[in-house]
């Protein structure tokens, strides 16, 4: 006798529970345990009624599933159909558009900004550079990439990327893997040819020790009295640098000190940095205090960050600096460009190139300095300084703009604003399709606009663009709103959520940095949404020439679940 | 789960098993139309159901020299649908339902049977579909399984991967939210104490 039946014998309560007789209803229950419910229910009118209620319910449910309110799909009228063709080109001409517009970007703001840094000390071995584009796929392809190499390789990419997003969107594992595989592939670095580690509390290399390939030392104390042959990586809580390094020098330390000979370029995060011996490349440093002794010597550019900056010695070209106090009585052969609190050239400085300062106080310049041309100095004003008053009030005026204009969206388009916020659930695939739409539909609307032929149609686009844009942030809000309050169809609820949605967007694109990035991505996630929900809208919403389905699923011929006729029904 | 019937199209079937593509043509064009009706009320959007639909015919090509002949096909082709739609659900990590051990301990009041026949009464198969998609993933799919492919409680127990004692439950549990959900626009109160 099971838990059930024990029950049903032993229940002083003259009526049956709803599970009870649902199992009944479905011929769930054995058969003694159903005859002794079937006895019961002819005597018992409530649950009679219930049992009645409940199989009416059954049938309700299986009545309004089997009801053919929706057409099959064209996608899904023949089995070989399945794939998009009428809309892979557009997919294709978007993408294309999108590497265009990454590339003017590249060539138009991040080469100069490039060719800035470079200036200044990035090159060679710069961390971007040695990750990206040193890895062992690039060797010997790099003289093969002109413009139209690298867009083709890139559509190519684009294209392999779209015949695998389904499995993309999945999740799948495999297409994970292989993907990684690739960019695995394409970022690794070339593996060094003998790399030796070195790990104790004091780590010395000392004096006449010559170490031939690249070095891993980590440690309290780094000590380097010998010599080095290859680039050496340094962790330590101390760092002394005596003898001589014919690579890069990497080191993240609390102290760090190089008094020898660093052949190649330093680049270093560490609290307190002295550089009294020599480098003949470039210096990277992020730091607290930097000290270029009057004996120290950098062969090329100095890029510097920290609180303290203090440069005697020389430096062979320019100097980017970033800090609070900075103080220049050396040489610099090249321009210096800096950005900071307070800048003091003193008397024994040359500066043979330009000299531009971003700073809050105007920099003090000794008359006796040397300087290619006098200091051109901008003043910074502090951020929050513009953050006031006017600041707060258009940013509630633009919130209120952006609550007037989904409140518009929702009123006119209900059911297209519904499917967009249902669009931007689907995160990934939304913020992909907003990076491809926000550059490539604009760069080729523009591109039309500037033909006769295309005029109107690039206008068009524009406009569409331009509103997708505005409504991307509404779109964001509603599904923002949606996973606090859950989800509703009603309007004013509907709008209730888009409302706190969007209102959090602004709260949070109000904060310094974050916010830019944050209302970046927020652009990209609903201009994805819209795109999405338009794609699918365009979708041929009826397959013609389909027969209904001549066979109805299991159950049909008898539409009511198989074991509702039970007792006394 | 129905047997082997008249209606079923063993000719077709067996020829699509020998590799025939007209056969298999057929074959799909007779059984799409319901596959997608059940992915359509078994996944929470149409993409999601045209995606599955079109997976599950792809799996059902692998596996259809797997079929048993002695058995129903079409019960075969929804047990394979509903394991594969519960996959993608469960993939997707989208599944809201609460444990198992909720199921066990929360009790459900029963309703007032009157009450309950007059919502039934009132109700239309739109308004029921509205509902089942306000519903809990896996309330959907018992549901779905349950009523659509009339599946057995052993098969739900199997494709959900619970226990056979807790289909009763979830379907129970399931019908509760779905005349939640209805009663919700109307403000009908149905659960009442016994």
């Amino acid at each position: 006798m099971n838990e059930l039946e024990m029950k049903l014998e032993q229940t002083d309560d003259p009526c049956l529970d709803e599970m009870t007789l649902l199992l009944y209803a479905e011929r769930q229950l054995d058969r003694e345990a159903a005859q002794r419910v079937s006895l019961h229910t002819q005597t018992c009118t409530r649950c009679l009624t219930l049992l009645r209620a409940l199989d009416r319910e059954s049938r309700l449910l299986t009545r309004s599933m089997l009801e053919q309110d929706e057409p099959l799909p064209a996608r899904l009228a023949e089995f070989h159909a399945q794939v998009k063709r009428n809309m892979q080109w557009i997919w294709g001409v978007i993408f294309g558009l999108a590497v265009l517009g990454v590339y003017e970007l590249y060539a138009n703001y991040i080469t100069p900004v490039q060719t800035q840094l470079n200036d200044a000390g990035f090159t060679g071995s710069s961390l971007l550079s040695l990750v990206v584009f040193q890895g062992a796929f690039w060797k010997g392809w790099a003289s093969m990439f002109g413009l139209f190499q690298f867009l083709a390789v890139t559509v190519m990419v684009g294209f392999g990327l779209f015949a695998f997003r389904r499995y993309l969107r999945r999740g799948s594992a495999m297409a994970a893997v292989v993907l990684s595989g690739l960019s695995v592939l394409l970022a690794s670095a070339s593996p060094a040819t003998a790399t030796e580690f070195r790990k104790s509390d004091t780590v010395t290399i000392k004096k006449g020790e010559v170490i031939t390939g690249d070095m891993f030392l980590a440690g309290n104390h780094v000590r380097i009295e010998g010599e080095v042959d290859g680039d050496v990586f340094v962790f330590a809580e101390q760092l002394e640098v005596s003898g001589r390094i014919s690579g890069d020098l990497i080191g993240f330390a609390q102290t760090e000190r190089i008094s020898g000979v660093v052949d190649g370029n330093v680049r270093t995060a560490a609290n307190n940095v002295t550089i009294t011996g020599s480098v003949e490349r470039n210096v990277t440093a992020w730091n607290e205090s930097l000290n270029l002794d009057s004996g120290g010597k950098i062969g090329r550019s100095l890029t510097v960050g920290g609180e303290s900056v203090v440069l005697d010695g020389k430096i062979g070209r320019d100097l980017l600096g970033f800090f609070k106090n900075g103080t220049i009585s050396g040489v610099i052969g090249g321009s210096v460009r800096a950005r900071g609190e307070m800048l003091s050239i003193s008397s024994g400085a040359e500066i043979d190139g330009k000299t531009k300062f971003d700073g809050h106080k105007e920099p003090s310049v000794s008359a006796d300095a040397k300087l290619g041309s006098p200091v051109e100095f901008t003043k910074v004003e502090h951020k929050h300084e513009a953050r006031t008053g006017d600041y707060y009030l258009w940013r509630l005026i633009f919130t209120g703009t952006f609550l007037a204009f989904g409140l518009v969206l929702a009123g006119l388009m209900p059911k297209f604003a519904a499917e967009s916020v249902e669009s931007a659930g689907q995160v990934g695939i939304s913020f992909g399709l907003g990076v491809l739409v926000l550059f490539g539909v604009f760069i080729g609307s523009l591109i039309a606009c500037a033909t006769i032929i295309f005029f109107f149609v690039g206008i068009s686009s524009l406009m569409l663009w331009l509103i997708m844009l505005m409504a991307a942030e509404v779109v964001v809000g509603g599904v923002v709103g949606q996973w606090i309050l859950g989800r509703s169809d009603e309007f004013w609820k509907f709008f209730l959520r888009v409302a706190l949605g969007v209102v959090i967007i602004r709260v949070i694109t109000t904060i310094p940095f974050i916010g830019f990035w944050v209302a970046l991505a927020v652009c990209f996630w609903g201009m994805g949404a819209i795109s999405l929900t338009l794609y699918r809208r365009l979708q041929p919403a009826f397959a013609p020439n389909i027969p209904p389905a001549p066979m109805p699923p299991v159950g049909m011929s008898t539409p009511l679940p198989p074991s509702t006729t039970v007792g006394g029904i | 789960m129905s047997a082997p019937g008249k209606t079923e199209p063993i000719e077709l079937i067996a020829q699509a098993r020998t590799g025939d593509t007209q056969a298999w043509g057929d074959l799909y064009r007779q059984y799409a139309p319901a596959i997608f009706r059940f992915c359509r009320r078994a996944m929470p959007t149409r993409e999601d159901a045209e995606d599955a639909t079109m997976e599950i015919f792809m799996k059902l090509r692998d596996k259809l020299v797997q079929y048993d002949a002695s058995r129903s096909f079409t019960a075969w082709l929804y047990k394979i649908a509903a394991n594969h739609c519960w996959d993608m659900l469960r993939r997707k990590k989208a599944r809201h339902d609460k444990d198992m051990d909720d199921i066990t301990e929360v009790p459900l009041e029963c309703p007032e049977p009157n009450q309950l026949e007059k919502l039934i009464e009132e109700r239309t198969g739109e308004e029921v579909r509205r509902a089942l998609d306000k519903l809990g993933l896996r309330a959907r799919m018992a549901l779905v399984m349950r009523y659509y492919s009339d599946m057995s409680y052993d098969e739900i127990a199997d494709a959900l991967g619970v226990r056979r004692q807790f289909v009763g439950v979830v379907l129970l549990r399931a019908r509760h939210e779905l005349r939640q959900a209805l009663g919700e626009s109307s403000a009908l109160a149905v659960g009442g104490a016994r």
